[in-house]
């Protein structure tokens, strides 16, 4: 390489004009990417492909304004050039950049990145007095041209631009090299894009606009230059954080949470900066970093404390409760803006909108509360009332009470199941198209006529274990992706036992790198939604090769213990690849059948005779005795240290042949589900151990940190007004003083304490080891001090981490050098950052699909005459206005009002039956009363109520279930859960205190299983319920209950100040 | 290791212009690509061109441009010791460094007095580097005076004075163990970066100086007061070092080309 010449430049930076000069060096040889390339460019990584008509040079206007047009796959041949990457950082920030970096990175799309700047003959020097943006210009063109000359004319060169002097100055100075606008080269190439034909209308459009909206009226304050923000949070002058809007009263109430530094120097900013009205929020968005000024303390606000039902509808009127003061500021800059994709829907045309000079101009209300109202332009407004949208944010101006924005797609009508899923799914950031053909390529053939077989050298090189071990597996029922098998024998003469894992060698089929592998990483995860799924990986491996079916061979990773047959304790562990045969691919209800000795009939043992069959079944059944004894004492072992036993609910919609909903389920589990996920989570444990070990600072592993004292508020209040105390301290003494919080007389307020507990949590992450000092690994509700994600490779992209950092750890324990460089921290850490996101995403939308279930399920019913209408409910907090209450039945929580807008009360009639009339309602600690003319009524934390269901549509956004009271006495038909005699006791030695009554529900739920739909064994795949996956599902929705936990929290602040 | 030629400097192109203003701390330094701001990769120098004998009253001198950092070193001595008399060795010669900085080499005009702490320092780390090579012992109760004056800074002051005081040690005939060659590099993204220039080192960078004797591969001086963690600390002085001995070719040459043009004058 040689550095041929320097030329100046010569720049000024903000405020005082510093001259700089900086030097600027040219080569030859500039990598153009192009497969048509005759110089021997060293082309690595993405190639243009040589079979196009025509390359594509879009100017830096149209880049840093029609990003989004040229995000469009179909689009091939794309060359971004340098002077336009710079162009977007300058005058778009950071996020914009990166996106068009990500962009420049994936694989999937065909654009390259070419730097025109330091090629000898593309570089222009800027001549005096030109215009930046003329400068710019040319250096695009002059890279065309080179392209065009280096490529040596075989490829025609596109340059489009949105000015019409450069398409009259450049278009006719060189052949081959055409300039033209836009919209010209969408008819011309791309007529049938119409996707970005809407998209270049829309956007456009609001560029138009842009220009003609010079309105001199502010209805915000200026925001601050960057500099003046960074020095004033370094002087500790302005707050910095992400900006969290409320929920429930998204129109008045947001706030920041803190962030690292604050709570060090402001002890009382812990608990973050409440921001009061939009006034002060000065055009953030919920999710943008913002930094905040705090106001003078006779300023302070605090928050209301009632329950509010019109989603921050009402305006001024009564003056509420509200809580103590908090530190209350004002947002005076924003760092970083979070926009994402919205979906918003178009109000129905009725004359009341508000339509600003220009009639194409509507204000459409986004799905999501916490996002304003957005103005957009389109022509369309009377084709699209009542459909979903998505809708991109493009600015906020001073003089506007809106953001503006521009449609991108269109969903479909609002209601319909399709859009609502579709919604869920991009509110959530979740992007998953087909399988692209390149993707499938890669797959390994296999087809009914020519079976996919291993290869006899990867067999050589694996630990065979097919003739040697009893391997089986246990799913849910109709389950595809089996990623984990077990096996268990005696050796050394029964004086030791061997217990294995097996879990499916994904990483053998999908190599790092390879478009399959990015696809993966970039979900992260496979989505499962209430009635549909997305895999991670094609279904040719998830469902085929990599699933550890029954009497199939399989590759395998494998983890073998040995254990001592008395005393359990590990003698010897061996990690490594193998291969595997499962014999019996079984499912939970039939392995529990086994061991409680109930005569049932194992599908792969029909064939023999009955001698053969008992023989084979008294051997597997010993196996899960055995199995089911040592997971009772690793169970053992984690509660000594002070595992917690969460509770969550989870309530699957079942659905018939055409989609509909018969009948809503709560989950629960059974015991061979702990059998099951406490050999997992050991595996789990090791390999994180093993890993941990030979790269100390590079591994994947999962962390959950201690909860915040705070959070346990609502949890101590609550058992305290049930007359028990419970101890956070640690999660020993959580445990502890958890197991004994039980009411003989309702099981239910044990299982409501737990879930309190669990909205307590903190969220379990994903961490690079580098990151964190060794005494912030620890996994709190586990108890274990190393914990990783190894045993589901099939559906989590962690795991697929950490099956390569394995196979690094055995091959450097073997003295082989490994392969390739692992990925280093920091890369790991984005990793890391990535899944945990995707994690949260997919579990809200989850949880979203699910309600969006229950809701149809309700809206199919007439709420007064339906007797699935009516529940049993049971209080577990108090408001100032009403009660939140849990209806165990459908596993729903929901606020209950005992005043309504009119100002009537609730008041109980003599046979409990309730009716509104107006009157008063008196709170305390832990019960609610209300007087009115009939008397007075008290409702008390843990009572039990009659509640009616019933659908509160919403338009614009997802329904939501209302729960009207009608009754003060338990619902008649809830049959009471009795304590039942437990057929555990003839089972083998009890080492483990296990929480009576997920045992019992797990009885009953046995007893009572719901037949399985068609669509269920579909789409149902290994995501068992056992305790681990429950433990962590669990916990998002403690993240989603955050704001509610934080109310409580306040509100105790409030009672204690 | 790219290999540095010299060729004729072009005027610099001034703008006026205003629009070009980046925000320093957001500069992405290396890029997708691995280009750094000003089109070199990572372990690219920047251009050096030097000239030896420019004074005719010092005993030797050189002025040496590394980019747009240029410096001028003149050295005086051996000559017996001036002032005073108790810094006398009577085994080796005392080396005297002095560094400055034009009040014009840098964006703004600066009065910048003598004796002030961070020439000081400067100073102090020259006259380490020099003791290291200049074979001292053969000058007893003498002293050796390098001057050196930065006259355009811009990134990498210290190893420009130290690659213009060789120049100007040769210059003046005082035998040395080997040419000292100074690079400075960066850590950036994983990767160290040779040579910065003043937008890199002030983007946040943890940078290490480093003199080297490149034939013996010693090291004369290594300095590093940034935060660094301990596993990356070998590459970067790897790749220090690779920086230095690309120095010390050029100077080399340099060298070479002033001795073949003195000879020729001086008709032999």
């Amino acid at each position: 390489m040689i550095k041929t010449e320097k030329i100046l430049h010569l720049k000024s930076c903000r405020g005082r004009k510093v001259r700089v000069v900086r030097e600027h060096y040219l080569r030859e040889k500039v990598p153009c990417y192009s497969a048509l390339c005759q110089a021997d460019c060293e082309n690595d990584g993405k190639v243009l492909p040589a079979d196009l008509t025509h390359y594509v040079v879009p100017d830096v206007g149209v880049v840093v304004d029609y990003l989004e047009i040229l995000e469009f796959r179909e689009l091939q041949g794309v060359v971004f050039t340098q002077t336009a990457c710079q162009a977007v950082q300058h005058a778009k920030g950071r996020r914009q950049y990166n996106r068009l970096r990500g962009l420049l990175k994936d694989p999937r799309h065909d654009c390259v990145l070419f730097a025109n700047e330091f090629q000898e003959f593309s570089y222009v020097q800027r001549e005096r007095g030109e215009s930046l943006e003329e400068w710019q210009t040319r250096c695009v063109y002059s890279a065309a041209v080179w392209y065009r000359n280096h490529l040596a004319g075989l490829m025609d060169v596109v340059m489009i631009t949105e000015d019409q002097e450069t398409v009259s100055r450049y278009s006719s100075l060189n052949s081959g090299v055409y300039v033209i606008s836009v919209q010209d080269f969408l008819l011309n190439f791309w007529p049938d894009l119409q996707a970005a034909h809407d998209l270049y209308s829309s956007i456009s459009q609001v560029l138009q606009e842009k220009k003609e909206s010079e309105n001199s009226q502010k209805e915000f304050s200026e925001h601050l230059p960057a500099e003046v923000l960074e020095a004033g949070i370094k002087s500790g002058r302005y707050i910095k954080g992400a900006l969290n809007v409320s929920k429930h009263r998204a129109q008045s109430e947001a706030s920041i949470t803190a962030t690292e530094g604050l709570s060090e120097k402001n002890k009382d900013l812990s608990g973050g900066v409440f921001i009061s009205g939009v006034k002060n929020r000065n055009r953030a968005v919920h999710g943008d970093v913002v930094v905040v000024e705090l106001l003078p303390k006779s300023e302070w606000r605090g928050r209301a404390m009632g329950l509010s039902e019109g989603q921050g509808e009402e305006k001024g009127g009564v003056e509420e409760n509200q809580s103590q003061p908090l530190p209350t500021g004002r947002v005076v800059g924003i760092l970083q803006r979070n926009w994402r994709d919205y979906v918003v829907t178009f109000p129905p045309r009725d004359g009341s909108q508000s339509q600003s000079r220009n009639s194409q101009r509507i204000l459409v209300v986004p799905w999501d509360h916490r996002i304003p109202k957005i103005r957009i332009s389109t022509q369309q407004a009377d084709t699209l009332q009542d459909h979903r949208v998505v809708v991109r944010i493009d600015s906020w101006e001073i003089s506007s009470l809106y953001p503006n924005g521009h449609s991108v797609r269109v969903l479909g009508r609002a209601g319909e199941l399709e859009t609502e899923v579709q919604t869920i799914l991009i509110e959530n950031c979740i992007h998953v198209p087909p399988f692209s053909d390149a993707q499938l390529r890669e797959m390994p053939p296999n087809s009914p006529e020519k079976p996919w077989a291993m290869d006899p050298d990867q067999v050589a090189q694996r630990r065979d274990l097919r003739e040697t071990h009893l391997v089986f597996s246990i799913d849910p029922q109709g389950c595809e992706d089996v990623d984990d098998t077990l096996s268990v024998r005696r050796i050394a003469g029964g004086k030791l036992l061997e217990l294995g894992v097996h879990i499916a060698d994904v990483t053998h089929f999908v190599r790092e790198g390879s478009l399959t592998d990015l696809e993966a990483r970039s979900r992260a995860t496979t989505y499962y939604l209430a009635d549909r799924r997305f895999d991670m990986l094609p279904a040719v491996l998830s469902a085929e090769l990599c699933s550890l079916l029954g009497g199939v061979d399989r590759y395998a990773m494998s983890v073998l213990w040995e254990l001592d047959s008395q005393t359990l304790a590990v003698t010897r562990v061996w990690f490594g690849r193998t291969v595997i045969r499962s014999s019996y691919q079984l499912h939970y209800e039939l392995a529990q059948a086994l061991l409680n000795g109930e005569p049932v009939r194992v599908p792969e043992l029909t064939a023999l005779t009955s001698e053969e069959r008992d023989a084979k079944l008294a051997q597997l059944t010993e196996a899960l005795e055995t199995l089911t004894h040592v997971a009772r004492h690793l169970r053992a072992q984690r509660d000594r240290g002070g595992a917690l036993e969460l509770e969550g609910v989870e309530v699957r919609a079942q659905l018939d042949h055409e989609k509909n909903i018969t009948a809503l389920v709560p989950r629960q589990p059974l015991e061979v589900h702990e059998t099951v996920a406490e050999c997992m989570i050991y595996a789990n444990h090791w390999v994180a151990l093993k890993i941990q070990e030979t790269f100390p600072h590079q591994t994947l592993l999962r962390c959950h940190p201690q909860p915040r004292d705070e959070f346990f508020s609502q949890l101590v209040e609550s058992a305290m007004a049930g007359g028990f105390s419970i101890d956070t301290r640690t999660n020993k003494a959580l445990a502890d003083s958890l197991d004994r919080a039980v009411d003989p007389q309702d099981p239910l307020v044990n299982r409501l304490l737990r879930m309190m507990a669990t909205a307590a949590m903190s969220e379990a992450l994903y961490f690079s080891t580098g990151l964190l000092s060794q005494d912030q690994f620890y996994h709190y509700g586990l108890a274990l001090d190393r914990y990783t994600h190894f045993t589901s490779p099939i559906r989590r992209y962690a795991d697929i981490i950490v099956h390569r950092l394995l196979a690094a750890a055995i091959a450097a324990a073997e003295g082989e050098e490994p392969g390739k460089s692992l990925a280093g921290h920091k890369e790991l850490d984005e990793m890391a950052q990535h899944i945990n996101n995707k994690n949260r995403a997919a579990k809200r939308a989850q949880k979203l699909s699910t309600e969006l279930f229950q809701n149809l399920f309700f809206k199919e019913r007439d709420p007064q005459t339906d007797p699935h209408c009516v529940a049993d409910a049971i209080i577990y907090a108090i408001r100032d206005n009403g009660v939140l209450a849990f209806v165990p039945e459908y596993g729903l929580k929901a606020p209950v009002y005992l005043k309504n807008r009119e100002g009537q009360v609730i008041s109980v009639g003599p046979d409990g039956g309730c009716d509104w009339q107006s009157g008063s309602v008196r709170r305390s600690s832990d019960h609610i009363s209300t007087t009115s003319t009939c008397g007075s009524s008290t409702f008390r934390l843990f009572a039990h109520i009659t509640v009616r269901i019933s659908v509160r549509s919403n338009h614009f956004h997802a329904d939501s279930l209302n729960l009207e009271i009608i009754s003060n006495k338990p619902h008649s038909s809830a049959e009471p859960e009795k304590p039942r005699p437990q057929g555990r006791s003839q089972l083998v030695q009890e080492v483990v205190r296990l929480a009576e009554e997920a045992s019992q529900q797990a009885q009953e739920e046995a007893a009572r299983r719901p037949r399985v739909s068609r669509e269920e064994r579909e789409y149902r795949q290994s995501k068992s319920p056992n305790l681990y996956s429950l433990l962590e599902e669990v916990r998002e929705l403690a993240l989603l209950d955050l704001e509610t936990a934080a109310a409580a929290a306040a509100q105790v602040c409030a009672t204690t100040a | 290791m790219g290999n540095v030629v010299q060729s004729e400097a072009r005027g610099a192109v001034r703008f006026s212009s205003v629009e070009v203003c980046g925000n320093m701390a957001g500069l992405e330094l290396l890029s997708d690509q691995g280009y750094r701001l000003d089109g070199r990769k990572a372990t690219e120098l920047r251009k050096v061109q030097a000239r030896m004998g420019v004074f005719a009253q010092a005993d030797g001198s050189a002025y040496l441009e590394q980019g747009n950092t240029k410096a001028l070193a003149v050295v005086y001595g051996p000559h017996e010791m001036r002032g005073s008399r108790s810094r006398t060795r009577h085994d080796q010669a005392v080396i005297n460094c002095q560094y400055s900085m034009a009040t014009f080499s840098t964006a703004e005009r600066k009065r910048r007095p003598h004796g002030d702490r961070k020439s000081t320092e400067m100073s102090l780390h020259l006259k380490q580097t020099f003791e290291a090579a200049v074979m001292t012992q053969l000058y007893p109760r003498s002293q050796i005076d390098i001057y050196v004056k930065i006259l355009q800074s811009d990134g990498g002051n210290y190893s420009v004075c130290v690659n213009a005081a060789t120049l100007a040690v040769i210059d003046a005939g005082i035998p040395m163990r080997d040419y000292v060659c100074a690079c400075t590099v960066g850590f950036v993204d994983e990767t160290p970066l040779a040579d910065l220039c003043y937008a890199e080192e002030s983007g946040g960078v943890s940078s290490l100086a480093l003199a080297l004797l490149p034939r013996g591969g010693q090291i004369a001086l290594l300095q590093m007061d940034a935060r660094l963690h301990q596993d990356h600390l070998e590459t970067l002085i790897e790749a220090a070092m690779t920086a230095c001995k690309g120095v010390s070719k050029v100077l080399d040459e340099v060298v070479r080309q002033h001795l073949q043009e003195s000879s020729v004058l001086s008709g032999e």
